[in-house]
């Protein structure tokens, strides 16, 4: 199940909250516990989603803020922590 | 005069059939047409109808046996009292189908994209035309389909228990054409070669860390391997069609995902004249579009060559389906708990060994030096 949110909506701590939950439930699918996850740690070398959970993460994400992203942006740097994800949404929301 | 009704032939290559149905019983009357039986094969059904008016005199087979083609299923009479002969008369050619008639080149094309058997349809004429198809698939309540969809060789007897239909939905019957196809046109086989996947492994993580992915490159790298190698060994980029190998110029690369209840085969188009950095863009970006359920056309069509893991569920072997009109795909699972894991592929026996196979394999499961 998918929504969009709009600009006018996007609260940081919300968004983060949001982007926890999913990889929380995502985690949870692969029978792990992802309630550890600190906002700076790089979700693929933590181990607790396999890049089929990953490629699901960034999908939601997509759809969710209505923020369709670039092959090309789908890296470590914008997307492989909660916050680089955060801060790559607003900073691009808000541009 | 009794006049013998014969065990008809249902395809070119089963000389006996199973009597499946015998709907009358000796001293019944029968008109022409009237359907009194059905025999099956493996491949089909087939209703057998009465040759003219008159009495059943005499059965000789009965319900459930195995019965040579040609041999008399039954004796028909003009009153019921007649004898019927002691000595049977000279065994029909029991062709019932038209079998030995060759399709048009349409008709062919229509029996392929229906993944229907040429021996089960007779022909009104010389040859089996699109007419004689439509006109076949009428009598089996089969309605013709799109291109791109298969019906099935025969409908299928009821089954003794109650239910209901359901449609089958668009990625049900993708599935249906696909498994038809693995059955019914290719000579499917499987093999796997014993691999250990560190060196892959590590291969996979420093190509990840330098160029800083989200997603571990290992499965895109792989299936880009197996691309390298279809430019070298391009038989397995290939099907068979009219009894000759049809060689693909593209590689078209089918890579099976599952999107929640759905499997897709995403297709990278022209894969052939991509670096190993475009590759994997590419596929990553058919992965998000069959993960949103957004596939374009030409991202799920076209395949020449597939790769299926199962690695995900830990799964340590698996046999894929092949998927229509290629001769290979290449199926990747987890490490067993040894560490060592296998790296196998089903193929279409018609066009590639076992030896070109395991050639291949043992390529696969080495990484670039």
């Amino acid at each position: 199940m998918t929504r969009s949110t709009s600009h006018a909506s996007l609260d940081r701590e919300a968004v983060k909250a949001a982007i926890r939950s999913r990889i929380i439930e995502l985690a949870k699918a692969l029978n792990i516990d992802a309630r550890g996850l600190g906002d700076a740690d790089i979700i693929p070398a933590t181990g607790l989603l396999d890049s089929t959970a990953i490629l699901e993460l960034v999908v939601w994400y997509e759809q969710t803020y209505d923020f369709p992203l670039k092959q090309e942006e789908i890296n470590i740097d914008n997307l492989g922590s909660i916050d680089a994800m955060v801060d790559f949404l607003l900073s691009r929301k808000r541009a | 005069m009794p006049s013998p009704l014969h065990v008809p032939r249902v395809n070119n290559n089963d000389d006996s059939v199973r009597i499946v149905d015998l709907g009358v019983k000796e001293g019944d009357f029968v008109t022409r047409g009237q359907i009194i039986g059905a025999v099956e094969t493996d491949k089909a059904v087939l209703d057998v109808p009465a040759e003219r008016d008159g009495y059943v005199l005499k059965i000789l087979h009965r319900m459930g046996e195995t019965a040579s083609v040609g041999s008399v299923l039954l004796w028909l009479g003009e009153i019921a009292t007649e004898r019927v002969p002691d000595q049977a008369p000279p065994v029909a050619t029991g062709d019932a189908t038209g079998a030995t008639h060759r399709p048009t080149a349409k008709a062919q094309a229509m029996l392929r994209e229906l993944g229907l058997d040429a021996d089960v349809i007779p022909a009104s004429g010389e040859r089996l035309t699109v007419i004689d198809i439509e006109a076949w698939l009428a009598t089996q309540r089969m309605p013709a389909r799109p291109p791109g969809s298969l019906a099935p060789v025969a409908s299928e007897p009821t089954p003794g228990v109650s239910g209901e239909y359901v449609e089958l939905s668009g990625e049900e019957r993708g599935m249906l054409s696909t498994v038809l196809w693995h059955r019914d046109q290719a000579v499917p086989a499987y093999l796997d070669v014993e691999y250990d996947p560190k060196p892959w492994n590590d291969y996979a993580l420093r190509y990840g860390e330098q160029n800083k992915l989200l997603l571990s490159p290992l499965l895109a790298l792989l299936a880009f391997r197996l691309v390298e190698l279809a430019k070298v060994t391009p038989r397995i980029n290939a099907t068979v069609i009219d009894d000759r190998r049809y060689q693909y110029q593209p590689v078209n690369l089918g890579f099976t995902i599952q999107a929640g209840a759905t499997l897709y085969l995403a297709v990278v188009q022209d894969a052939q004249n991509m670096s190993a950095a475009r590759f994997i863009a590419a596929l990553g970006e058919v992965q998000r579009h069959a993960m949103a359920h957004k596939l374009r056309p030409a991202e799920s069509s076209g395949a020449t060559l597939a790769f299926s893991s199962m690695a995900r569920w830990t799964v340590s072997r698996h046999v894929p389906v092949l998927p229509p009109y290629t001769s290979l795909i290449v199926s990747h699972a987890a490490p067993r708990t040894s560490g060592s894991a296998v790296m196998g592929a089903s193929y279409d026996h018609r066009l590639l060994s076992g030896f070109d196979v395991v050639q291949v394999l043992q390529a696969l499961a080495r990484p670039p030096a």
